[in-house]
């Protein structure tokens, strides 16, 4: 210290006696002095005293040298030590953290450091100013501007990203560091890079690109893996960084073979159990679990999430991570984060999930996995947070493979098989009607995730018996769980049991039948919906019956007498309103576990008493909500069959409409052909009639002229009769009479001539009408056919085989 | 999965010319008409065969627009190829074309392979440069030069494997140094990896036989 007075002293002069200068005027003087002296060792010296004053006075020292001290870098590049006096008294004016020297200080503000900050880069040419000292090669002064670089970025990193990123170089100078033999400096670098890629993709790609993972993946290994120290947990925290929300870079990472180099982080050998884990070692795993589940984030896209999948399970990773979860002496923080990422490696990834299934746990008798995991999950002396996990990584492990689901389903259905082997089913079910009310509610969820999207499930589950005391007769699970609702007094019991319930019996008829028959079951219910009690929990209650209430009207058969469609419906309109009902469901979604529950499928609560809506419940409920109060508002158009339906596949229900239509339309084709048969031959019949008229009026036409010619051959003889009167009087008055009868018979025949004709006129009339009608039946039955054949077309697209029906042509 | 080399390519050029486009034809064998605009980098990968050899080929699609220019220098010095795209049909991409070049051969080391690329090719009616013209420039610049269509496919693959021909010559004649990792350029872990595999193998079959008991 008394050297360091004498510096001072050397440096300011002898101070006049009597008057201690103020730290003000005596940074005032350095300043002068860096800034005005020619000799390089009086800038330097001064440079000294600055930064030593820097941590008790840096209101002073900042306020009145930043501008002088940014000049140094520029200026005084050839002094090493300059500068680094230089940047280190900048680095102290810019720190986050408060000194020890300043603490009795009350005039400091507390973020000074970044007001100081603000001001260093309203220039950005003093970033590239540090940028550049990191060419050089020195180590003071490179490990200097890493340092000021790193206290830049705490304070104000966005700004500092963003001029970085336009900087040529800026990030892959820092990236050379990391390849720096001095380790301090590689160590610097690595807390700088954390800094600098925080948040920001663009910079995160480039370091990536930058060798960033051969680098961070070099020095891991170096250090000795997991067992490596804090350098270990540093790169791990860049990688992390890298990876994180960064798709391109996930890609990348995949790409380059990255998830294989992973491997030998989880490899612990076998002979290290009993030495335990060092803290250390543990936020080391941590952090390695933490780069697997970004890769395989439920938020990241499908096809890099199973791709990822895919080659941790090809790589052994796999198999390492469920080494860990069976090993012994694990911390159960380690222990519970693995089980999070098992699920996560094996969510909706079917081989994967069979793997899971696989894997036994080296207990005796062997027990599967999955068994031994569930045994913690209802066992209520395990950490809530490793109970959570279990049952994520249940729900993965039952996430879209129906397979895994059947075989959950299997377990409890009477079988043959061995009675005394604990089985996962047993298990859940013991935790449903355990006292432990989490045991409940996570039982409840586990089975539910088995029914999700499986309806041969929501069956099987139904047949499923259950022995309540010794004596009695069985009673089904469905029957038990009900009981249960309305006896429960627990709050996230009733919850889980509802969240079952309505996963259950959701596009499942039977279920609800098989529900409507317990008795009591509707009554809970609408008591339940109708009940006014004014709590947040009770609210989510009345929602969650009122919506298990409309599964049981929207997916009824009617197969239950009492409580067909209709009458449930107006029990809810009288009971409880339909005001009253929509605004009791939507409780439900303005609940806050709702809302957390609904974010990600992983469980995020933080104490056991928090726990009460799943993730997949949300799911189920948002994809409801809607058909439901609809169902019940909208009056009823194809009654009950359009139900089961609408859910099997939305086709079928158009699919039955073509049908009926085709059938209709085939029924009034037939109808159409006998008619147009029956005037066909009518008309022939007439056509012959006409003919036969025709034929007789030509015969009568003949006849006609005969006659008249008969009677112009007789009236000349008339003619010449006069001369012999007398004689020929007799004869005249015979032919007269004889004429006469002719003439008669004559109009008569003309008459009926007539009378031909006209029954001719009308007969032709009438086969022209007919003609006509049969032209229009013509153009209809084509009409017909082509409308036939595009609803064949129809169904054929629609994936159904017609049968050719009878040809119409051979009808026509 | 064992690979000899590996090279590092950047895709570079105005914006709208069919850079990621060509990537995705290069790497997915698609082509996708209507593509977003790319933001800041995207990335792909494929392997190739050269010589016999496998060599993985990491692709760096990079943003045309100039907002986005001074992020994508930052991946010039890395990369051991550059693939310069223009569009045939618009003549201000050839234009800009010593801009781009002056800027790569600026902040990339100076071995790296640069290709030019005339893009689009099957918009022959709608042609404004003449692939005489893209020779040209090529041939005053030295580099590469060929005409694709990302559409239909033509010439794509030529295009990228071209490329890394010249790269793994250069290597041949040593004007590379394949040890530093800043050209772009990687040995393969060929060994490790191999090791690496049967290791995962072993691991899988391990497993299988533990599903069996």
């Amino acid at each position: 210290m008394d050297f360091f007075k004498s510096g001072l002293k050397t440096v300011l002069g002898a101070p006049e006696a009597g008057q201690q200068p103020s730290a003000g005027e005596t940074v005032e003087r350095l300043v002068n002095r860096v800034e005005n002296s020619t000799l390089l060792e009086d800038r330097r010296d001064a440079c000294r005293a600055l930064k030593a004053m820097s941590r008790k006075y840096r209101v002073e020292v900042g306020a009145q040298g930043m501008g002088t001290l940014r000049q140094v870098l520029e200026l005084d590049r050839a002094d090493n030590e300059t500068i680094n006096y230089a940047l280190d008294t900048l680095n102290n004016i810019m720190s986050p953290a408060q000194f020890e020297e300043e603490e009795e200080n009350p005039n400091i503000p507390m973020n000074i450091g970044e007001q100081f900050t603000e001001m260093f880069i309203k220039d950005h040419n003093n970033i590239q100013l540090v940028l550049d000292l990191l060419d050089e090669y020195d180590f003071r002064v490179r490990l200097s501007a890493v340092q000021l670089l790193t206290s830049l970025l705490t304070n104000r990193s966005k700004d500092i990203q963003e001029i970085i990123l336009v900087k040529p170089m800026g990030v892959s100078k820092m990236m050379d560091l990391l390849g720096d033999t001095r380790e301090v400096i590689r160590n610097e670098t690595l807390l700088l890079l954390i800094k600098l890629t925080k948040g920001n993709a663009n910079i995160q790609k480039i370091v990536a690109f930058e060798n960033a993972f051969d680098r961070l993946f070099e020095i891991v290994s170096s250090e000795g893996y997991s067992d490596g120290g804090i350098i270990v947990e540093d790169c791990l925290l860049l990688m992390l960084n890298l990876l994180k929300n960064n798709s391109s870079n996930i890609h990348f990472f995949k790409e380059g073979n990255y998830i294989q180099k992973m491997l030998p982080m989880f490899q612990t050998p076998d002979d290290a159990e009993d030495l335990g884990w060092s803290p250390q070692k543990v936020s080391n795993v941590h952090c390695m679990l933490q780069i697997v589940r970004t890769l395989v984030s439920p938020s990241n896209a499908v096809q890099i999430i199973s791709s990822c999948q895919k080659i941790m399970k090809y790589a052994g990773l796999l198999d390492s991570l469920c080494n860990i979860l069976m090993a012994s002496g694990v911390p159960a923080d380690i222990l519970t984060e693995t089980i999070n990422t098992v699920g996560e490696v094996v969510r909706g990834e079917v081989n994967n999930q069979d793997f899971l299934g696989n894997v036994m746990a080296p207990s005796n008798p062997p027990r599967p996995a999955i068994v031994v995991l569930l045994m913690s999950m209802v066992n209520e002396k395990q950490p809530f947070s490793l109970r959570c996990a279990v049952l994520y990584c249940f729900q993965c492990y039952l996430y879209r493979n129906e397979m895994s689901q059947a075989s959950l389903v299997q377990t409890l259905l009477p079988s043959s098989s061995d009675v005394s082997s604990l089985t996962s089913g047993q298990l859940l079910c013991g935790g449903l009607f355990s006292s432990d009310v989490l045991s409940n509610w996570f039982s409840a969820v586990a089975l539910m995730h088995a029914l999700t999207e499986n309806a041969a499930q929501k069956e099987q589950l139904l047949r499923v018996l259950l022995a309540t005391n010794i004596g009695s007769s069985p009673v089904s699970l469905l029957h038990q769980c009900t009981l249960l609702l309305q006896q429960s007094t627990k709050v996230q019991a009733k919850v889980a049991l509802l969240m079952l319930l309505s996963q259950w019996m959701s596009y499942c008829p039977s279920a609800v039948s098989a529900f409507l028959k317990v008795p009591g079951g509707v009554g809970y219910l609408v008591n339940q919906t109708c009940s006014n009690e004014h709590d947040d929990n009770e609210y989510l209650l009345q929602g969650l019956s009122a919506f298990l209430l409309a599964i049981c009207i929207h997916f009824n058969d009617d197969s239950v007498e009492n409580y067909s469609k209709d009458s449930l419906k107006q029990l809810l309109l009288k009971r409880i309103g339909m005001e009253t009902f929509s605004g009791k469901l939507s409780e439900v979604t303005k609940h806050e576990s709702y809302n957390k529950a609904a974010k990600h499928p992983q469980l995020r609560v933080k104490a056991p008493g928090e726990i009460l809506i799943d993730y997949e419940f949300c799911k189920l409920f948002k994809s409801l909500e809607g058909v439901l109060v609809e169902s019940l508002t909208v009056k009823r158009e194809n009654g009950v069959e359009s139900l089961p339906e609408s859910r099997a596949s939305p086709s079928s229900g158009a699919l039955e409409q073509y049908k009926s239509l085709i059938r209709q339309q085939d029924a009034r084709l037939q109808e159409l052909t006998q008619q147009l048969d029956g005037l066909l031959r009518q008309n022939t019949q007439l056509q012959s009639a006409l003919n036969d008229s025709l034929a007789s009026n030509s015969h009568l036409k003949d006849e006609n002229t005969l006659l008249k010619a008969q009677v112009s051959a007789a009236t000349p003889l008339n003619h010449q009769a006069p001369a012999p009167p007398s004689q020929d009087d007799a004869k005249a008055k015979e032919y007269e009479a004889k004429v006469q009868h002719l003439a008669n018979e004559v109009a008569k025949l003309t008459n009926e001539l007539s009378l031909a004709q006209e029954a001719k006129k009308t007969a032709t009339e009438e086969l022209e009408k007919l003609k006509k009608d049969q032209e229009d039946l013509l153009v209809l039955l084509v009409d017909q056919d082509a409308k036939l054949n595009e609803y064949k077309m129809r169904l054929i697209s629609l994936g159904q085989t017609v049968d050719e029906p009878p040809s119409e042509e051979d009808l026509t | 999965m064992a690979y000899a080399y590996l090279f590092k390519y950047i895709i570079i050029g105005d914006t709208g010319v069919g850079k990621s486009c060509l990537l995705l034809q290069f790497t997915d064998k698609r082509f996708q008409p209507v593509h977003d605009l790319t933001i800041g980098v995207e990335f792909g990968a494929r392997m190739i065969t050269i010589d016999g050899k496998q060599i993985k080929l990491q692709i760096w699609d990079t943003a045309g627009q100039e907002a986005f220019r001074s992020i994508t220098r930052s991946y010039y010095r890395g990369a051991a190829g550059a693939l310069l795209v223009y569009d045939i049909t618009r003549r201000d991409t050839f234009n800009h074309l010593t801009t781009w070049l002056e800027d790569a051969r600026q902040h990339s080391n100076s071995n790296m392979v640069i290709m030019l690329i005339g893009n689009k090719s099957d918009l022959e009616s709608r042609r404004e440069v003449k692939k005489e013209e893209g020779e040209a420039f090529a041939r005053e610049h030295g580099l590469v030069f060929m005409e694709t269509s990302a559409k239909t496919a033509a010439n794509v693959e030529e295009a990228f494997i071209n490329t890394a021909k010249e790269i793994y010559e250069k290597i041949q004649e040593g004007v590379f140094d394949i040890n530093n990792e800043a050209n772009g350029i990687k040995i393969g872990p060929q060994h490790s990896a191999a090791g690496g595999a049967a290791a995962g193998g072993a691991g899988a079959g391990g497993a299988a036989g533990g599903g069996c008991c």
